[in-house]
């Protein structure tokens, strides 16, 4: 009962996209896949969609191609902002929940609830370009659950969105995986991504560098963090990444995170933090962030610019769809 | 990997939201009335070439030294000139051309100040032979022109039979009854029409050809812009994961050819009103003479359903290509430049069915007129005003459908590598790489 990514390969011309990438998605979950611009997330998502085809490869859901399974198992929110701008909300989420092929009416009295439950229930016969970025990525994200997907795959969802707008999206998530349902996304907001995601699948280059349940990707990395707060010490004293068995200091929120050697002792760095004179409110001896593992594994922060992938589409173009292979118009 | 959608149900909720989307635009609203009231000018057109060629009187002086010799000038221009038509009432009916004596002062003035069209001079030189000289506003070439040239040969032969003596077996010289009977001219219900009704129709079927040109174009580039601004609003991201590319291109074409087939309608059915009442209103306006005696050859239904025909079936192709081609490109800025070849092979069906129209074109018309994409343009203006078998129609109709099958295939598969192709520059190099890959 998983979505299967198995051995899957793409080119664009000379550019690899993906090689060979390979991860499970547990059912039910909120999933978390990570990686820097270019990885080949948008590209594994469209492969899913049935909109790419592979070079080499199969993903299933639930033991079946996705090219056999209808288009209504998935739910899909781009990366991209778009909805047609003169349509009104309303018509337009109907619009496409009819594309799925749910009933117009049950589309409409559902669209209305979900544009309730994010406190817009004003704009449903507003025209989309009458709505801030923010309303627009909510209406977005109904048009893409309102047929009820199985399987929700989103490209970096919370983009545009205010802390209030973003608790909202989070709540979504949580019901909807109460439901059952499976959602996968993609996010450059590690620690939204370590708040919601049991499992995460973390790609370099089209090739995955780490994958599994979060907890134990922390456990194996086997590095020890230190999470400290100094009294009246913002920022940290430059001495904190002199101390013996510190490889690295990090800013963290109001206080620090230290990484320690594979042989330090914590005790012993205490002890030479309390030597230095220092008051210590808070010294705990933590898993690494999702945001340290990633950095550990991938080398860079996730939103570092590469751009090759992008530019490599541009100059091959897609290869023609699997869609497209459905014969004449 | 392939997934089959079947292409219904989306393409038609597709098709009726950009039918939805354009009917409710003002341009639509807009464009419809301007070209509601055309057709309604158009469909009256005949009866107004009717009237105007009834109250247009050419007049013409005849200068001559030898009162005797401009007397039989006018004689034989009045013979030759002054033709009723077939059926007319000699007693209402009213000569075309007036043709009289002048003095060559008073005639030049007149000439100068445009009272009249012409001058027929006609002189006798020391070698006995008549020396005719036509001197007109109007153009050298022009069919006037032409009808006074044959009074020039008719007055020599007149003059000649004069000179012979009293006992010659030889009768008084008789101007002969001239007409044309072409056999590549197009029929009214069996009947050839004449040359005045030929040009009725050319005048009508270039307004025909005008209006496809315009409709083809104008909404294949609705289709091209569509898909363009639905690439570079990203909506394209949302749609293609919902609908099929084949089910996307079906649905749009359809819409918004059935936007198009709605104003269609909205500009036929007025014009079909005036066509039913057209004799009334030429009886009316023209008098029982002129409306009995030369039968008004305007719109009939056999050349509206042919247009409708033409114009559904050219709209296709030409929007399957115009579909691709708004796929390829990000911003509709672009639109323009790719779709500038696809223009240019209409603007060639345009060219070739008004030359059509004008009589000429010859081997190239016939090819035309079954080749697509020319073929909606050129056996449409062929239909107007030459004789045109039905199996030739039948034949242009197949190949019409035949090579929309072909487009269709072909434009789906580059239409769904073109709606994801983001970041470069449309050119025909792309373009045809993406055609290669499709096929």
């Amino acid at each position: 009962m998983t979505l299967e990514i198995d051995h899957v390969t793409k080119r664009f011309g000379a550019t690899v996209a993906l090689d060979g990438l390979t991860f499970d998605v547990p059912a039910g979950e909120v999933f978390g896949f990570l990686g820097a611009n270019g990885a080949g997330k948008t590209t594994t998502m469209r492969i899913c969609l049935g909109i790419v085809a592979p070079d080499s490869g199969v993903i299933r859901w639930k033991g079946q191609a996705v090219g056999d399974l209808p288009r209504r198992t998935w739910g899909y929110l781009p990366e991209e902002r778009g909805l047609y701008p003169r349509m009104t909300v309303l018509d337009q989420l109907v619009y496409y929940a009819s594309l799925y092929g749910r009933p117009v009416e049950r589309a409409r009295r559902e669209a209305l609830t979900w544009l309730s439950r994010f406190r817009i229930p004003d704009y449903a016969d507003r025209r989309a370009e009458e709505l801030s970025k923010g309303n627009q990525q909510k209406v977005q994200f109904i048009a893409a659950i309102l047929h009820d997907p199985e399987v929700l795959l989103m490209d970096e969802p919370f983009t545009g969105l205010d802390p209030i707008n973003l608790v909202l999206l989070r709540e979504a998530f949580m019901e909807l995986r109460d439901r059952g349902r499976t959602l996968i996304f993609s996010t450059h907001q590690l620690e939204a991504a370590e708040a919601m995601c049991e499992s995460v699948a973390i790609v370099d280059r089209g090739r995955l560098v780490a994958g599994g349940r979060l907890r134990d990707l922390k456990r194996a990395s086997g590095r020890q963090w230190i999470r400290l707060a100094l009294d009246g010490a913002v920022p940290a004293p430059g001495w904190l990444g002199e101390l013996p068995g510190v490889d690295q200091v990090r800013r963290s929120g109001a206080g620090t995170e230290l990484e320690l050697a594979a042989d330090a002792q914590p005790p012993a760095i205490l002890s030479a933090i309390l030597a230095r004179g220092a008051t210590v409110s808070e010294f705990a001896v933590v898993e690494p962030s999702l945001e340290a593992l990633f950095i550990e594994l991938v080398g860079r922060p996730a939103e570092d610019e590469i751009g090759v992938l992008a530019s490599a589409i541009a100059t091959a173009g897609p290869s023609p769809t699997s869609a497209a292979a459905d014969g004449p118009a | 990997m392939a997934r089959h959608d079947p292409l219904l149900p989306n393409a038609a909720i597709i098709a009726r939201r950009e039918y939805r989307d354009r009917i409710r635009g003002p341009l639509f609203l807009a464009s419809t009335v301007v070209l509601m009231a055309l057709a309604l000018i158009v469909a009256m057109a005949p009866i107004a070439i009717r009237y105007f060629d009834r109250q247009t009187v050419t007049r013409l002086a005849i200068v001559s030294s030898d009162p005797e010799l401009a007397e039989r000038a006018v004689g034989v221009a009045d013979s030759l000139l002054n033709v009723p038509p077939d059926g007319a009432d000699l007693e209402t009916w009213k000569k075309p051309f007036v043709i009289t004596i002048s003095d060559p002062d008073s005639a030049g003035r007149d000439l100068a100040r445009g009272q009249i069209y012409g001058i027929l001079g006609v002189e006798r030189l020391p070698s006995r032979q008549l020396d005719v000289v036509f001197r007109t506003s109007g153009p050298p070439d022009g069919v006037r022109s032409q009808l006074v040239g044959f009074a020039a040969i008719a007055m020599g032969v007149l003059d000649w039979t004069a000179g012979l003596p009293p006992d010659s077996q030889l009768g008084a010289f008789q101007t002969p009854a001239f007409r044309v009977e072409p056999i590549n001219t197009a029929t009214d219900n069996g009947r050839a029409l004449d040359p005045q009704e030929t040009a009725s129709r050319a005048f009508l079927g270039i307004v025909f050809v005008v209006l496809l040109f315009m409709t083809v174009v104008i909404y294949g580039m609705w289709v091209a812009a569509g898909v363009a601004a639905e690439k570079s609003s990203r909506v394209m991201e949302l749609m293609i994961s919902a609908a099929s590319p084949r089910q996307m291109l079906t649905g749009k074409v359809v819409g918004i050819g059935a936007a198009g087939l709605t104003q269609y309608l909205a500009i036929v059915l007025p014009a079909l009103v005036v066509l039913a009442f057209q004799s009334r209103i030429a009886e009316a306006i023209l008098g029982p003479d002129w409306a009995a005696g030369a039968p008004i050859v305007g719109l009939t239904p056999v050349l509206l359903l042919g247009y409708g025909i033409f114009f559904l079936l050219g709209f296709t192709l030409f929007a399957l290509i115009y579909a691709a081609m708004g796929s390829f490109v990000s911003r509709p800025d672009d639109l323009q430049t790719l779709s500038l070849p696809l223009s240019l092979l209409a603007v060639l069906g345009y060219l070739s069915a008004i030359g059509a129209l004008s009589g000429g074109g010859g081997t190239w018309t016939r090819i035309a007129s079954f080749l697509p994409p020319f073929s909606p343009f050129v056996m449409l203006a062929r239909m107007m005003v030459a004789a045109v078998q039905p199996w030739e129609v039948a034949l242009s109709i197949g190949l019409l459908v035949a090579a929309i099958a072909a487009a269709a295939v072909v434009a789906s598969r580059m239409y769904a590598a073109g709606v994801l192709l983001y970041g470069t520059r449309p050119g025909l190099r792309a373009f045809l790489a993406a055609a290669r890959r499709a096929g």
